[in-house]
């Protein structure tokens, strides 16, 4: 066969076929998922024909290479052309590969023992009795009133009644009982198993022939109902735990239920454990469980590392308290779950849990692929921050250290050469420089103060408009030609507040007011109060944040991105104002634009404290 | 050297940087002309004809990069790169792009003039370059491709004394590893930077007076080498 060509195993499904045993259905199902793990795809075909339905697959799909296996049991039928002969006369077009069968006796299914005798509920045939005996009560009474009643008619009600309540067998069992009661009883010579009359011979077979085949149609009819009705039952219930499992937020939430699934569905408690550096932990118990005894553990790693059942009930760690199975997803092993083995009775019940296991490792495993991108996107984000951060330093470092450099030697160099005005205006630069410099590392230091917990505050009584006062007289240097605009109520309730860390909040505020706004421009810094809150608003009219931003104007090294905006500052002023603001218990919000599309207001309320200093004098 | 003052135009979103390199290159003698984006630097080159250019690479407007191309295409005269050491790979490129060298964010005026002084000689060199190049005893001619040491002849190798002429021929300023790797191995060996390990490493026992301490080529480390006499 072609290299990396795709392939395809087709399973076909016939719905007149006897269902298969469970063995044979999980093996099927084993083979699907080691299809899909060895990179195939598997497709579940219907059809009554299995030559017909394969090979208009084949047709459809352009499939040139057929691959069977042959089986090496013995024909049933003689008569009856085997898969192989049929599939050769009938395709066309695509190579047949016949795959022999492997001589050891391990590759056959074990066939199990025919559960469905050994298992005959007697009840069912006590109650057939039951009826037959009903049967003939009324028989006898009708016979007595009245001679040409056709009391046969009355078996085959009986035979019916326990078809339709009891079930194919119980059924078998009436009909054979009511032809022989009603030959005893009611068949002249009566109270003999002989027949006196050559047409009741013709009676009787026809009798027993019409109560075999009511009891055998009326009792499947009714074991096939309950099978559709079981069957229902379960897939709304697997419906139901496939919905829980998907709404599943998260690895640890996802095993969750998936433990709470299993214990409702074997009635038993129930156990899931997931990988976790090279080893299984117990993530979920239903009820809950703080720990496995070692040999479970063993049992359960052993389940993990071989990827079939072990613990109770298997050939592995058999003293173990658990049955441990695992949880196979569609690339790895999600897991293993563990369920108490005296829970799983039934064949429906197994099916049901092989079908919540599937689930449920196909839910873990996309809670960890989940959890895998969440982590890539948050090792992105915090690169991004730190090149960010790289730049910023190196910028924002480098830049005022080259003008201090620069001009130093420049004057060392030049110095006898050049004016007075401009000796002076490069020492100028120089301070201006060193200060910029030192308000930066002064940033710094802030961010790294907040940022690693260690900032402490102390709380003191402050009025705001001191504080403002120090603040504007702090950035009075820089301001230019701009203009402050003071509009400070006569009385305003003092706050709580570390007044250190408000005037550096403020300061870095007014900073970037002064830094984006022209030269001329005015700067308003007001204060007021409400019932709850003392605020303070600080406006400029420089060109305003447009407001897909203004909720990032307070994340660091967030400085807006044009052309103009270098040499401003790290975009660290307004992050720390926040983390300042923020641990003295207060609030911090921007508003943009403020007026004529121009503008940014940042404002800060503080809580007023219950008991203010007035009232405590 | 025509009678004016030489002009110097200085590219560079800075202001700070203006404030002291005006002074700085008025007192040396030059005569200053500022551009704060790559847009009006071009500007400016194609009005002003400066006779050196000094370009930041972080300018807001443009890549640094993308800016030298655009003035390469119709300027000639010698251009100083101003770089951080972040933006290594960025300095490199635009010194294989033409630029002529390069100086490193802090710098002291000291340091740029005279790599703007040199820039300049090369330019001036390369209009009437001489054939014959001694530097102390040792000899260089380049007509008769012999290089001599106190008048005994040097046996250098063709790819030896290829390498050793356009270091020369660089005059002082540097010359990135992959100009000489083109130049000497041909543009399919540029990033065989270990050919250049070994060979400046001959060249250097052959030519220099004393091999561990170089006084004739310089080296850039992770950009080039520098032709110090």
């Amino acid at each position: 066969m072609m290299m990396d060509a795709p392939w395809v195993v087709a399973h076909v499904e016939r719905p007149n076929a006897p269902a298969p045993s469970p063995t044979a259905s999980a093996r099927l199902n084993d083979a699907l998922k080691l299809a899909e793990q060895l990179g195939g795809s598997t497709v579940v075909l219907t059809g009554d024909d299995l030559v017909t339905s394969t090979l208009d697959y084949a047709r459809l799909n352009n499939v040139t290479q057929i691959v069977v296996g042959k089986s090496s049991h013995p024909r049933r039928n003689p008569f009856r052309k085997t898969l192989i002969t049929s599939l050769l006369e009938a395709s066309k077009g695509a190579a047949l590969h016949v795959i022999t069968e492997q001589a050891e006796a391990e590759a056959v299914a074990p066939r199990p023992a025919r559960r469905s005798l050994a298992s005959w509920p007697w009840a069912g045939q006590l109650g057939a009795l039951g009826l037959v005996g009903l049967s003939t009560a009324v028989a006898f009474l009708t016979d007595r009133i009245s001679d040409d009643a056709n009391l046969a008619m009355f078996f085959m009600l009986g035979v019916l009644a326990s078809g339709l309540t009891l079930g194919l067998w119980p059924a078998l069992t009436a009909a054979a009982v009511s032809a022989f009661v009603y030959n005893f009883f009611f068949l002249d010579p009566r109270l003999t198993i002989w027949i006196g009359h050559p047409a009741d011979v013709l009676t009787f077979a026809v009798f027993f022939v019409a109560a075999l085949i009511t009891g055998w149609l009326t009792g499947r009819v009714r074991d096939q109902g309950r099978a559709v009705s079981r069957r229902a039952a379960a897939v709304a219930a697997l419906l139901a735990a496939s919905r829980r499992l998907s709404s599943a937020v998260g690895h640890e939430a996802a095993a969750q239920v998936l433990a709470e699934q299993l214990a409702a569905a074997t009635n038993g408690a129930a156990v899931v454990l997931t990988p976790s550096d090279d080893d299984i932990v117990l993530t979920a118990a239903t009820p809950a469980l703080e720990a496995l005894p070692s040999v479970d553990l063993a049992a359960a790693r052993w389940a993990w590392e071989k990827g079939e059942p072990a613990g109770a009930g298997t050939g592995t760690l058999p003293n173990s308290a658990w049955t441990f199975r695992p949880l196979q997803g569609g690339r790895a092993r999600a897991g293993v779950a563990g369920v108490e083995p005296h829970a799983v009775h039934a064949e429906e019940d197994e099916r049901f849990v092989g079908a919540l296991l599937d689930q449920g490792a196909v839910a873990l495993e996309r809670a960890e692929f989940a959890a895998q991108a969440a982590d890539a996107q948050a090792l992105l984000r915090s690169d991004r921050l730190r090149s960010a951060l790289l730049n910023s330093v190196s910028h924002d470092l480098r830049t005022p250290l080259s003008t201090v450099l620069g001009s130093v030697t420049t004057l060392l160099d030049y110095g006898k050469s050049l004016d007075k005005a401009v000796q002076r205006d490069l020492m100028l630069s120089i301070r201006e420089e060193a200060e910029r410099l030192n308000r930066y590392v002064g940033d710094l230091l802030d961010m790294t103060r907040l940022e690693g917990g260690a900032l402490v505050t102390r709380r003191e009584w402050v009025d705001l408009r001191d504080v403002l006062g120090a603040a504007v007289d702090r950035v009075t240097r820089r301001l230019e030609s701009r203009q402050v605009v003071r509009d400070f109520p006569p009385e305003l309730t003092m706050v709580k507040a570390d007044p250190s860390l408000l005037e550096q909040a403020l300061v870095n505020i007014l900073e970037n007011a002064i830094a984006y706004s022209q030269d001329g421009s005015r700067i308003e810094v007001a204060a007021y109060e409400d019932r709850a809150n003392v605020v303070i608003a600080i406006e400029d009219e420089g060109r305003g944040i447009p407001t897909a931003q203004l909720e990032q104007v307070f994340e660091k090294f967030r400085r807006m991105e044009e052309s103009t905006d270098r040499g401003k500052g790290a975009g660290l002023g307004l992050a720390i104002s926040k983390g300042f603001v923020e641990a003295m218990g207060g609030r911090i919000a921007a508003a943009s634009p403020i007026h004529d599309g121009r503008g940014t207001r940042i404002l800060i309320s503080l809580p007023k404290e219950r008991q203010t200093p007035e009232q405590l004098l | 050297m025509s009678a004016h003052k030489p002009r110097v135009l200085v590219i560079d979103d800075e202001p700070q940087i203006h404030r002291f390199l005006g002074p700085a290159l008025e007192a040396a003698g030059y005569e200053h002309v500022r551009a704060e984006t790559a847009t009006e630097g071009l500007r400016e080159i194609a009005r002003k004809a400066p006779d050196a250019v000094v370009l930041d690479l972080g300018l807001p407007d443009m890549d640094g990069k993308q800016a030298l191309e655009k003035a390469r295409a119709f300027y000639d005269g010698p251009i100083l790169i101003l770089s951080a050491r972040d933006r290594e790979t960025e300095k490199i490129d635009a010194l294989d792009l033409g630029a002529d060298d390069y100086v490193e964010k802090p710098f002291g005026v000291g340091e740029l003039l005279a790599r703007l002084r040199v820039a300049m000689r090369h330019r001036l060199q390369r209009v009437g370059a001489a054939p014959i190049i001694e530097v102390g005893d040792l000899k260089i001619d380049m007509i008769k491709r012999l290089v001599s040491r106190a008048g005994a002849p040097l046996h250098l190798s063709p790819k030896e004394y290829d390498l050793l002429v356009q270091l020369v021929e660089g005059g002082g300023k540097v010359v990135t590893h992959r100009q000489l790797l083109t130049a000497v191995w041909g543009p399919a060996h540029t990033e065989d930077v270990q050919y250049l390990r070994v060979f400046i490493a001959q060249l250097r026992q052959k030519i220099e007076p004393d091999p561990a301490v170089p006084t004739l080529i310089a080296t850039e480390p992770g950009v080039g080498y520098r032709w110090l006499a």
